[in-house]
C-alpha cells in the first residue's frame, strides 16, 4: 500500500530535515508510528497523503506515485483514497455533524454526493454512537463525540488508506479505546491500511507493527 | 435546513420579489369614458322670459332652455334658492340680460366661462337709473347704490343685439350647428324688424303726446321711439293712496297727459278714478316673465296694438 | 455549485450577526444614493406637480416667487393686488380662460381662497360631501381643514381679522359650509374656498345692511331727499349672510376695480399661450405673467444642487464601507485559515474552496443588492404619498 524510497524533505522555515531511505507498509496492515514530538511523524503522514511534496525520493500510495502528481491530482487522489483523522478533530464549527461527515463530497468534484452516500453517513454515525446528534453543530458535542464524527468524515469515502495523526491525543481513556476500536473495525472490515501516528504507548500494542521513528529514521537535522 | 429547502427558499424569494416588482410597476390609468356630446342638446339657463324666447327661436332642437323663476314673479327681483343656483351651475350656457338685471346673479357663484352677457355689445348705451342710497362706512368711504334700466328687450333693435349675442354663444359651444343658428336668428331678426316698424309707426303718430307710465320700466321703449313720457310708481294691483292721487292731480295740472301705460291691467276702481281725471289706461306688458297666453312676439304685437290704440285718440286730442 | 452555495449559506447563517451587519452595510451603501436620488426626484416632482399643472399665472408686477407661492400653495404674504378687470382682459383676448384668485384672508390658520367655480374642475377636485358654493356667504373646505376644524356641510366657520388692530377694515364673516372636498394631497386640502365676491364682502367691499327705508333704520339715516337716502356709520351691517338678509347684500363701485391677488390663465393651445405671454411683455405693463413651472424649477435648482454634494459624500462613505467590508472579509479569511487547511488536507479542490469563499461574498452582495433594490422599489411606490403627507403637514 505504501512504499517510500530515498525520501528527503527539508522544511522551509527551519533547518530540520526528514530522511526516509525506505518504508513499506502492506495493504491491510495496521501500523503505529511512535516517536517524540518534532521528529517528523506528521510530516511523514503529509508526504504519504500528498499534502506535502518531498525534496527528492518517491512516495507511492496505493500504487500511485503521489510525489509525482500535481496539486489538483493529489487532492483528488487524497479525497478518494485517503481518510485523515486529526488530533484536534478539525471539524467545521458552522456545519452540523452530518454536514461535517459529508464535507469531502461537497468540496471535491471527484466525489458525487447522492442519497446512498447520505445513507452511509447516517449508518456510520449510528455505528459510532452519534446517530442522534447528526443535526447538532459540532461545537455542541463532547470531545469523544467530535472525534467520532471526524472519524466518520475520514471513513465516508471508503478509503483504502487511513492516516490518523494522534487520534486519541485529546481524549479520555474511555473515548480513546472507543475511537481506536472504530478505526480497527473499519480497517479489518474493509481491508484498509491504517497508519497511525501516536506517542501514546498504551495504544500501540494493538497494532500489527510499530515503527519507532526516531530509532529508525532519526532526526538527521543538519547541525 | 437541508440544502434542498434552502435552494427552494431562494427560488421562492426571487419569485416573490419578481411579482412584487411587477405589481409595483403596474400603473393604474385613469379610464375616462368619452361621451358624444353632440347628440345631446345644449342645456341653456336664462334669467328672464325674453331670453328664453330668443334662445328657443335661435337654438331650436339643439338647445334645451330652462327658466326656473315661478310664473307671476318678476324675475328681476326673484332670488333662487341654492339648489336652483346649483342647477344653473350645471348648465352649458347661462344667458344673462346684463344691465344689472337679476341682482341675484351678483350674489351667486356661477361659472364664469358659461356666462353670456347678452347686452355687453351696448353696455355704453344702457340707461342709468335715478334714485340712490348713499352711505358712508367701511374702508372706501362714501358710496352710492346705482343701477341701470334693464328692460332692454323692449327696444327691438337692442333685442336683436341680444339675440345675436345668443347666437354667437351657441355657435361657440356647438360650431357644427352654426348654419342652423344663423338661419333661425335671421328669422327672429325679421320678426323683430317687423315689430320695430309697427311700433315706430305707432310712436310717430303720437308725436309729442304726453304719456304717463305707471312704473319706470319702459325706458328703452321711450328712448328709442322718442316718446314723451313721465314715470310714476303705481302698482296695477294696488290702489293708490290719497296722497298719490293728489300728487297725480298736481302733475296733470302742468303735464296734461291723457294716457297711462300700465305693466298689467289696473284695478277697475283705479282705472275709473283715472278716467275721471281724464286719463285712459292702456297695458304695455314688459314681458319679463312667461305670460298666461302668448309668446314674446305675440305679447309685443299686443303692446304695439295698444300703442296704436293710443295714437288715434292722441291725434284727435292734439288736433283739437 | 449547489454544494458550495449550501456550504456558504451554512457559514453565513452560523455567523448571522456578522452576516446581517455586512448585508445591512451593503444595502445601505447601495440604497442611500439610489434611494436618495429617487426620493429627491419624487420630492421635486411633488413640489413642482402643482406648478406643472398650472400653465400660466398673471399677477401684479413684483416677486414672481411670492406670486407663485401665494397662488399655488397659499403660502407667503398676499402679493400686490391686481384689478378684477384683468380677468376680462384675459377672457376677451380669446387666448385663455381666466380663473381669478384672491388669497388674503384666513379662517384661523387656514387660508380663504376667493375664486370661481372653475377652480374645482381645473384642479380636478371632487366633493366628498355637499356641493360647491351657490350663493354669497357659502364656502367649501378642503379635506384636512374640515377634519381639523371638525366641520361639515351645514356647519359654519368665521373669517379671522387680518390683524388684531384691524378695526375698520375686514370684519369676521360667518360663512356656511356647504361642501367638503376629497383629499387631494395638495395645498387645497388645507384651504377654505369661497366665491370671490364673498371674500370681497370679508374685505368690506360688499355688505348687507338694514333696509334704510324701514322705520327700524331711522337712527342710521342722516338725510332723505326724494329718492336719495343718506345713511351714517351707525347702519347695522350683517356679519352673516342668511337667506333672510342675502337680498340686502350688494357691492359698491365698479366690480372691475375690485382686487384679486392673481389669476390662472388656461390657454386654449400652445400658440395661444405664447401670444398671451407676449401681451404682458410691455415695459409699462403693470401686470406680469409667469409660468409657475419655470419659477419652481429655478427654486428647486438651488435645492437640488445640495443633493449632488450629499450624493458625493454618500459615495465616499460607500467606498470606505466597501473597503471596510473587504478588510473584514480578508481578516475572516485569516481567521479561517485552519478551516481552509482542513479542507485542503481532506482533499478539497482549489476551485471548490475558492468557489465556496467567493459564494459567501456573492450571497452577501446579492442580498444587499436585492434588499436595496426592494427598498428602492418601495420608495418609488410609496415615496410620493409619504412626501405629499409630509409636505402637507
Amino acid at each position: 500500500m505504501i512504499r517510500i524510497a530515498n525520501l528527503e524533505f527539508r522544511y522551509r522555515e527551519g533547518e530540520f530535515q526528514l530522511r526516509v531511505p525506505e518504508l513499506d507498509v502492506a495493504r491491510g496492515e495496521t501500523v503505529a508510528v511512535v516517536g517524540p514530538s518534532g521528529c517528523g511523524k506528521t510530516t511523514l503522514l503529509n508526504l504519504i497523503a500528498g499534502i506535502s511534496l518531498p525534496g527528492c525520493g518517491r512516495v507511492l500510495t496505493n500504487g500511485v506515485e503521489v510525489s509525482g502528481l500535481d496539486d489538483p491530482a493529489r487532492r483528488d487522489f487524497r479525497v478518494q483514497h485517503v481518510g485523515l483523522v486529526f488530533q484536534e478533530f478539525e471539524l467545521l464549527e458552522h456545519l452540523s455533524v452530518l454536514d461535517n461527515i459529508l464535507l469531502p463530497y461537497r468540496i471535491s468534484p471527484a466525489l458525487q454526493l447522492d442519497p446512498s452516500v447520505r445513507e452511509r453517513a447516517v449508518a456510520l454515525a449510528g455505528r459510532v454512537g452519534i446517530g442522534d446528534k447528526l443535526g447538532r453543530y459540532a461545537t455542541r458535542l463532547s470531545q469523544g463525540e467530535r472525534q467520532r464524527a471526524a472519524v466518520c468524515r475520514a471513513l465516508i469515502a471508503q478509503p483504502e488508506l487511513l492516516l490518523a495523526d494522534e487520534p486519541t491525543g485529546n481524549l479520555d481513556p474511555a473515548n480513546k479505546g472507543r475511537v481506536l476500536e472504530i478505526l480497527f473495525d473499519f480497517a479489518k472490515g474493509s481491508g484498509a491500511t491504517l497508519l497511525t501516528v501516536t506517542h501514546d504507548h498504551d495504544v500501540v500494542e494493538h497494532f500489527d507493527r510499530i515503527i519507532d521513528f526516531k530509532t529508525f529514521y532519526g532526526s538527521a537535522a543538519a547541525r | 435546513m437541508s440544502e434542498l429547502r434552502v435552494s427552494r427558499a431562494l427560488q421562492l424569494g426571487m419569485l416573490v420579489l419578481g411579482f412584487g416588482w411587477l405589481a409595483c410597476s403596474q400603473q393604474t390609468g385613469d379610464a375616462t369614458p368619452t361621451v358624444t356630446e353632440q347628440a345631446v342638446p345644449l342645456a341653456v339657463y336664462v334669467v328672464n322670459y325674453p331670453l328664453q324666447y330668443f334662445a328657443e327661436r335661435i337654438g331650436g332642437e339643439h338647445v334645451n332652455v330652462s327658466f326656473p323663476a315661478p310664473q307671476g314673479v318678476d324675475p328681476a327681483y326673484w332670488s333662487p334658492d341654492p339648489e336652483t343656483v346649483a342647477a344653473y351651475q350645471e348648465a352649458d350656457v347661462i344667458l344673462l340680460n346684463g344691465a344689472s338685471y337679476a341682482r341675484w346673479v351678483g350674489r351667486a357663484s356661477l361659472p364664469y366661462a358659461k356666462l353670456v352677457d347678452t347686452s355687453a355689445s351696448f353696455r355704453e348705451r344702457l340707461i342709468p337709473l335715478e334714485g340712490t342710497v348713499t352711505h358712508q362706512h367701511g374702508p372706501t368711504g362714501e358710496h352710492a347704490h346705482v343701477g341701470f334700466a334693464f328692460t332692454s328687450w323692449l327696444d327691438p333693435t337692442l333685442a336683436a343685439e341680444q339675440a345675436r349675442a345668443i347666437a354667437q354663444a351657441f355657435t361657440r359651444v356647438r360650431p357644427e350647428h352654426e348654419a342652423d343658428f344663423r338661419a333661425q336668428l335671421a328669422g327672429l331678426e325679421t320678426d323683430l324688424r317687423a315689430l320695430d316698424a309697427r311700433l315706430a309707426t305707432a310712436a310717430a303718430r303720437l308725436e309729442n303726446t304726453p304719456l304717463l307710465l305707471s312704473h319706470p320700466v319702459y325706458q328703452y321703449l321711450v328712448r328709442y321711439y322718442g316718446l314723451n313720457a313721465r314715470s310714476l310708481h303705481l302698482e296695477p294691483d294696488e290702489p293708490p293712496d290719497p296722497s298719490t292721487w293728489r300728487e297725480l292731480q298736481e302733475l296733470l295740472a302742468e303735464y296734461p297727459a291723457r294716457w297711462m301705460l300700465w305693466e298689467a291691467p289696473p284695478l277697475p276702481e283705479t282705472a275709473r278714478t283715472l278716467r275721471k281725471l281724464g286719463v285712459e289706461s292702456r297695458v304695455i306688458d314688459p314681458c319679463g316673465n312667461v305670460a298666461a297666453e302668448g309668446d314674446f312676439l305675440m305679447i309685443m304685437q299686443r303692446n304695439a296694438a295698444e300703442l296704436e290704440s293710443v295714437a288715434p285718440a292722441a291725434s284727435s286730442a292734439s288736433g283739437s | 455549485m449547489r454544494d458550495t452555495l449550501y456550504l456558504a449559506w451554512r457559514y453565513l447563517r452560523y455567523h448571522r450577526i456578522k452576516t446581517a451587519i455586512l448585508i445591512a452595510s451593503i444595502t445601505l451603501i447601495i440604497y442611500l444614493p439610489v434611494g436618495l436620488n429617487v426620493l429627491v426626484g419624487q420630492s421635486a416632482a411633488e413640489l413642482t406637480a402643482r406648478a406643472e399643472a398650472t400653465p400660466l399665472l398673471v399677477g401684479a408686477r413684483g416677486s414672481a416667487l411670492e406670486l407663485v407661492l401665494n397662488s399655488l400653495y397659499f403660502e407667503a404674504d398676499s402679493p400686490e393686488q391686481m384689478r378684477y378687470a384683468e380677468v376680462s382682459r384675459v377672457a376677451n383676448s380669446g387666448l385663455a380662460d381666466p380663473i381669478p384668485l384672491y388669497v388674503r384672508f384666513r379662517s384661523r390658520e387656514y387660508p380663504i381662497v376667493g375664486t370661481t367655480l372653475e377652480y374645482f374642475d381645473f384642479r380636478k377636485l371632487r366633493f366628498a360631501s355637499g356641493r360647491a358654493m351657490a350663493v354669497l356667504g357659502e364656502c367649501v373646505l378642503g379635506a384636512r381643514a374640515a377634519h381639523a376644524l371638525k366641520v361639515g356641510p351645514g356647519d359654519s366657520i368665521v373669517s379671522s381679522p387680518e390683524s388684531v388692530f384691524d378695526l375698520v377694515g375686514s370684519y369676521p364673516l360667518r360663512m356656511k359650509v356647504v361642501g367638503v372636498l376629497e383629499p387631494s394631497y395638495t395645498a387645497d386640502d388645507l384651504a377654505v374656498f369661497a366665491d370671490l365676491k364673498t371674500v370681497w364682502v370679508i374685505e368690506g367691499l360688499g355688505h348687507g345692511h338694514q333696509d334704510l327705508a324701514s322705520p327700524e333704520a331711522d337712527s342710521a339715516v342722516l338725510a332723505r331727499e326724494g329718492n336719495t337716502i343718506t345713511a351714517n356709520a351707525a347702519v347695522v351691517q350683517y356679519n352673516e349672510i342668511t337667506s333672510e338678509n342675502i337680498e340686502s347684500f350688494h357691492f359698491h363701485g365698479d366690480l372691475a376695480q375690485h382686487p384679486i391677488s392673481a389669476l390662472f390663465a388656461v390657454p386654449h393651445d400652445d400658440k395661444s399661450q405664447v401670444l398671451l405671454m407676449g401681451r404682458y411683455q410691455g415695459k409699462d405693463e403693470p401686470s406680469q405673467i409667469v409660468r409657475p413651472r419655470d419659477v419652481m424649477n429655478e427654486l428647486l435648482e438651488t435645492i437640488l444642487t445640495v443633493r449632488s454634494y450629499v450624493v458625493a459624500a454618500i459615495l465616499i462613505v460607500a467606498l470606505a464601507t466597501l473597503a471596510t467590508a473587504a478588510l473584514v472579509f480578508l481578516l475572516s479569511l485569516r481567521l479561517r485559515r485552519r478551516e481552509i487547511m482542513t479542507m485542503v488536507k481532506i482533499g478539497g479542490s482549489r476551485s471548490s474552496i475558492a468557489s465556496l469563499l467567493l459564494s459567501e461574498i456573492v450571497v452577501v452582495l446579492a442580498s444587499g443588492v436585492v434588499l436595496a433594490g426592494g427598498l428602492t422599489l418601495l420608495t418609488g411606490r410609496f415615496g410620493s404619498a409619504a412626501i405629499r403627507t409630509f409636505l402637507l403637514s
